[in-house]
Parts: C-alpha cells; structure tokens; sequence
C-alpha cells in the first residue's frame, strides 16, 4: 500500500529545526569505524590517545595548580605589556612633579624630612594598593560574570579555592611590579639613595595580598559592577588621605586619629618608611601582626564567600 | 565496572528551588548519553556536580562515581580524566588560538614539549592549523566553540562532558562538531551532553534522557524510546481554516491529537486514518512526516512553557 500524497509530501524543515529522519544515525554508525565499548580508552588511536603521554591523567600538585591560575593572569597582563606597564611609571612620575616640586615649595618639612622624600616614601605603596584593588575587584568581577574566565579553569583540575588563591598571588605580584615600578621612579629622580629602596618591594607584595583579599571579599558581595564605586570613593580612595601618605596621621584631631590606625594602607606605609629610613620601633611590631592578622582574616573571609560564587 | 559515570538519587536544590530531584543515571564507557529538557529543567546542574562545579545536597541515599571517582570528595580526580566544554565561551580573547591552548597545558601539568605536539594534533583535528596565530577575538563563533572543543580535549580526557556544544551555531559547524564528537566517541571517549537539538541527540547519542522540571520523565536508547512512547507519523494541519472540513474524519480512536495555536498536530501509527483526514485536503495545507524526537520531547515536557523557559 503506497500513498503517493504521503511521499511528496514536502520536507520543509532545516536540520536545525530538528527532523531528523530515522535511521540517520544508523548510517552515521555505519559509517565509522567500529570499536568495541568495552576497549579501554589507552589503546585507541591518535589524536586523542599518546602512548607517549607523559602525565598520565595525574592531577599536579597544590603548588603547580596555584601557579597556573598565576600564570594566566600574568600571560594576559602580558599580552599587552606596553599599555599596561606604562601607567605605573607614569603615575608616581605625575605625582612627585606634580604635588612633591609644586605643592612642595610651600610645605615645611614633614618628621625631620624635605617633602618630597616624605610624599616618594608614601606613594611606594599606594600603587599597590590601588592596582591589587582594582585587579580584585573590577578584574575579578568581570573574569566572574562577564568573561566567565574561572567556569573554564574550573574545567581543569584546579578547585575554586586554588582559584581563589591564585587571584591573591596575582594581587601580590602586582603590588610587588607597581612599587618596583615606584622605586624606580623614585630612585633615578635620585630622591632616596636605591639602597634604601631595596625592601620596599616586599611591601608592596604584602600590600597587593592584602587589598587583594579585602577586594575579593567585597566582590564576593557585588551584584552589579558599578557597586564597586561605593568601595572606591568611599574607602579607597579617602584611605590615600588619611593613611600618612601626604601627611603625617599624627597631626590629625585625636577623633579622626584611631580611625587612620584602624585602616590597611596606614600600616603598609608606616612600615615602608621604616625600611627606607631604616628606622625601627615597637610601632612596626604593631603594623607587621596587623598586615599579617589582615590577611588572614580577609584571605580565609574571600575564599570562604567567593567559592559560593564560582560553585553553585 | 565498565561504566565511566555511575550516579544515583542526585539531589540538588538552590533555596527554595529545586534544580534536580532523585535523578539515577549511568553512562558505559565509550558511549554518549545526552540530556535533553525545556530550560530550567535540571541539565546543566547534573553535569556541574559531576566536575565539583556544583555541590549535591547532602543526602544519605546519593552516591556518585566518576571512573571510580566520588566528584563531591575528588574533584581534581575526576578533572584530570575529564573534558569539560561549558555553556558560554570563556577563551581569553585578546591572546591567540596557541596560547589560549598554552595555558590549559598549565593547568593540566603538560610538559612544554609535549604540549606543543598536543596543541598541533588537537588544532589539525579540530580543523583549525592555518588559525594557529589568529587573536581569539578574530575568530568566527564556530571556530572559538572549536577552540574550546580542542581546549578540553588537551589532557587526553576519558570523559567529555559538553554544556550545549552547538547552541547559536549554523548547521556546517554543527555537523562537522558532530563528526568530531562520533570520531572521538569510536576511540573510546565517553561523551555526555546536554542539548536542545533532538536531531543531536538523535546523532550522537546512545542514551537520552528527558528531564522536565527537575526529575527525569524518560530514558531509553532514542530510536526505542520514540518508537515506544510516540506514534510512527503525524499530520500538520498549516490551514487552520480547512479544520471544520476534515474535523469529522479524525477518528480519536486511532488519531491523537495535538492543538498548538497555529497548527493541528495529528499523531497515530494507523497511516490510514491518516490518509483518511488528508484525502480531502491539498498538498501545502499540511504536512506529512514521520515522528522525531522533538514530538516525543513536546509529548513527554507539555507544549506550554514553564515559568523558567
């Protein structure tokens, strides 16, 4: 029995509109080669098995998945190395011209120090700040959300955590690059003598790490990315003002004081300067448990809140 | 144990909602089981607690294995033999299709020199050599979905797990992702996706299941659930207005039938009741075929659409 108006009936519909017709896929397995389900994957062929493979689906190590999630960051930071290298040379440069040999002609000394030498030990490590701030805030927001750049590497075998931490080390290596950067500046407009300079890298890995871990646990609370203006102007940008950068804290009223004690950036650059002037007291005890106790609140604070947003 | 994904009475809820309910499955090495199901419906939550992406709700009876492997304890386990091709396009598009490529072989701990011959190999499979210096930015849909296919494939996986592989690409691109997927899958690759293209499934698949609002409505190899759960043809009346003309000779006995707005959807497995409806009609007020996936997926989901789709 054959139906004529049946079989000319019109096939209209595109493969993507899904009809398929049956049997489709048989001979699309015809087509293949056959190969046993029960065959163990290593002793198919090329491309998809080596029998050279070295790694042999062993999972690296803490430390190797850390340094990938490290590594990314750097290859794509270095990807546009000329754009992104120049600001930090640049905005120390415009800073000490701009505020240190302008403004500077009409301020007294600052603690015993011309101001300029005051104001280059202060801005060594408020580009760390300010980048590890950016970095783990807007950056990571936009690697979460926009560029979906951890939902890949959650693929490969590093945890939310080994993310996590990898985006802090990046943080730290950027304080680290921005005050290299600073010392740089600061060392051929020959305002501090480079010795003197030596150490003050290390502070600005400890304060990338430290506002990295601040940032990443405010964006663990950012829903939309323009919240982030609120933790900008409302307490990064204001700490430049009242951490001893451009003057000393000490001469602040005794009710804003405390406040100035109480903030990251106050302690980051005390510290510097101690190691610039080489001039130690109990003080920096206080500042190196603070950055030290910051961090690890802050750390354990970020990761404990950011993997509920890279793990449903 | 020859299955390579083992999973029983997965529960996942977010709050209130609830994403997956007491789904059981199981995928035999070297075979492709695809799930299929209206958005919302719980798809891509099972394949994220299959890598760690997504943490089960703690409950008794739930047990998972992954080649052995419990995901929710051995994630880095399981993603070290695991190929993971998600939902959204999440290469780094300012670097190119090699170094893109580089940083993966990071991740999964390849040496310089056997990265390089892997990246080659994967960029030749995937038909993609001649764009190997090519920014990320400047390839096509197609081929940035290829680069991710190849992405997952670097660590030589025994497992694929792909999130939509084709979703927003045209049909060239489909078909050849199609090929590349049954190519691996004759080398022994275990492939599980998710899709909402039946004739995907229809190609690739061993085993679909239909997922519907969170639990599992259907499992079967797709040619027998079709053939056991949906009539053999159907009728799609387009004219509308010769309805009330042939509405006396669908016989209800025999003739199932479907109305979706803008057509009548006539099912049975008795062509002549079929024939009896279309002999009053002319040719291009209907349209005559043979049932497919997506009738048995409409059949077994509902046409209306959830609160989610």
């Amino acid at each position: 029995m054959s139906f004529s108006s049946f079989d000319n009936a019109p096939a209209t519909r595109s493969p993507e509109e899904g009809s398929p017709g049956r049997g489709s896929a048989d001979e699309r397995h015809l087509a293949q080669p056959e190969v046993s389900r029960d065959q163990p994957a290593a002793e198919t062929h090329a491309p998809m098995r080596h029998p050279s493979s070295p790694q042999g689906h062993r999972s690296p190590g803490f430390i190797h998945r850390i340094y990938s999630v490290w590594l990314r960051h750097v290859r794509v930071y270095a990807r546009n190395l000329t754009s992104n290298s120049l600001p930090p040379f640049l905005e120390p440069l415009i800073f000490l011209v701009g505020i240190g040999l302008g403004l500077g002609e009409y301020v007294q000394d600052m603690n015993g120090l011309p101001y300029i030498q005051y104001l280059a030990s202060g801005i060594l490590v408020t580009t760390a700040m300010f980048t590890s701030a950016f970095e783990c805030s807007f950056g990571t927001f936009i690697r979460l959300e926009f560029d979906k750049v951890y939902q890949g590497m959650l693929g490969a075998p590093v945890t939310a955590y080994n993310v996590i931490l990898g985006e802090i080390v990046w943080a730290g290596t950027k304080g680290l690059f921005f005050t290299l950067s600073v010392v740089v500046v600061v060392a051929a407009f020959g305002l501090l003598p480079v010795a003197a300079l030596a150490a003050a890298p290390l502070v600005g890995l400890l304060t990338g790490v430290m506002f990295g871990c601040l940032s990443l646990f405010i964006a663990s609370f950012v829903k939309t990315i323009n919240h982030f203006n609120f933790y900008f102007s409302g307490f990064i940008s204001p700490m430049f003002f009242f951490a001893g950068v451009v003057f000393p804290v000490e001469n602040l009223p005794p009710a804003v004081y405390p406040i100035s004690e109480a903030l990251p950036l106050t302690h980051a650059v005390r510290l510097v300067r101690a190691f610039v002037f080489n001039d130690f007291a109990m003080v920096h005890l206080w500042d190196i448990s603070y950055i030290v106790l910051f961090i690890g609140i802050f750390g354990a604070l970020s990761m404990i809140r950011l993997r509920t947003r890279l793990v449903d | 144990m020859n299955n390579a994904v083992d999973v029983a009475h997965l529960y996942k809820s977010y709050g209130a909602f609830t994403a997956v309910t007491d789904i059981t499955f199981s995928v035999p090495s070297g075979t492709c089981a695809s799930f299929l199901g209206p958005n919302g419906a719980g798809k891509t939550t099972c394949m994220k607690t299959l890598y760690g992406r997504a943490d089960p709700d703690p409950h008794a009876e739930t047990t998972m294995h992954v080649f052995g492997f419990d995901p929710r304890t051995q994630e880095l386990d399981v993603k070290a033999r695991t190929g993971v091709v998600p939902q959204d396009d999440n290469l780094d598009l300012d670097l190119n299709v090699e170094q893109n490529l580089m940083i993966y072989c990071a991740f999964y701990g390849l040496r310089r020199k056997y990265a390089r011959r892997r990246i080659d190999e994967l960029l030749e499979f995937m038909e993609l050599g001649d764009r190997r210096r090519a920014r990320v930015r400047e390839l096509s849909g197609g081929m940035q979905r290829r680069l991710i296919l190849a992405r997952a494939l670097l660590n030589e996986p025994r497992l694929l797990i792909l999130d939509e592989p084709t979703t927003g690409l045209d049909p060239q691109v489909r078909h050849l992702i199609w090929d590349k997927l049954l190519d691996l899958k004759h080398q022994g690759i275990t492939l599980l996706l998710t899709t909402h293209y039946m004739e995907e499934a229809f190609q690739l698949a061993d085993n679909v299941l239909i997922m519907d609002k969170s639990r599992k409505v259907l499992e079967g190899h797709p040619r027998r659930i079709l053939a056991e759960n949906v009539e053999s043809h159907v009728v799609e009346l387009t004219n509308l207005t010769k309805l009330p003309a042939v509405e006396q000779t669908i016989d209800s006995r025999t003739i199932r039938r479907e109305d979706s707005g803008s057509r009548v959807l006539l099912y049975s497995s008795d062509v002549s009741a079929l024939k009896q409806v279309t002999g009053e009609l002319d040719q291009w007020d209907y349209l005559y075929r043979e049932t497919n996936l997506e009738d048995l997926f409409i059949k077994a989901t509902g046409r209306r659409l959830n609160e989610l789709q």
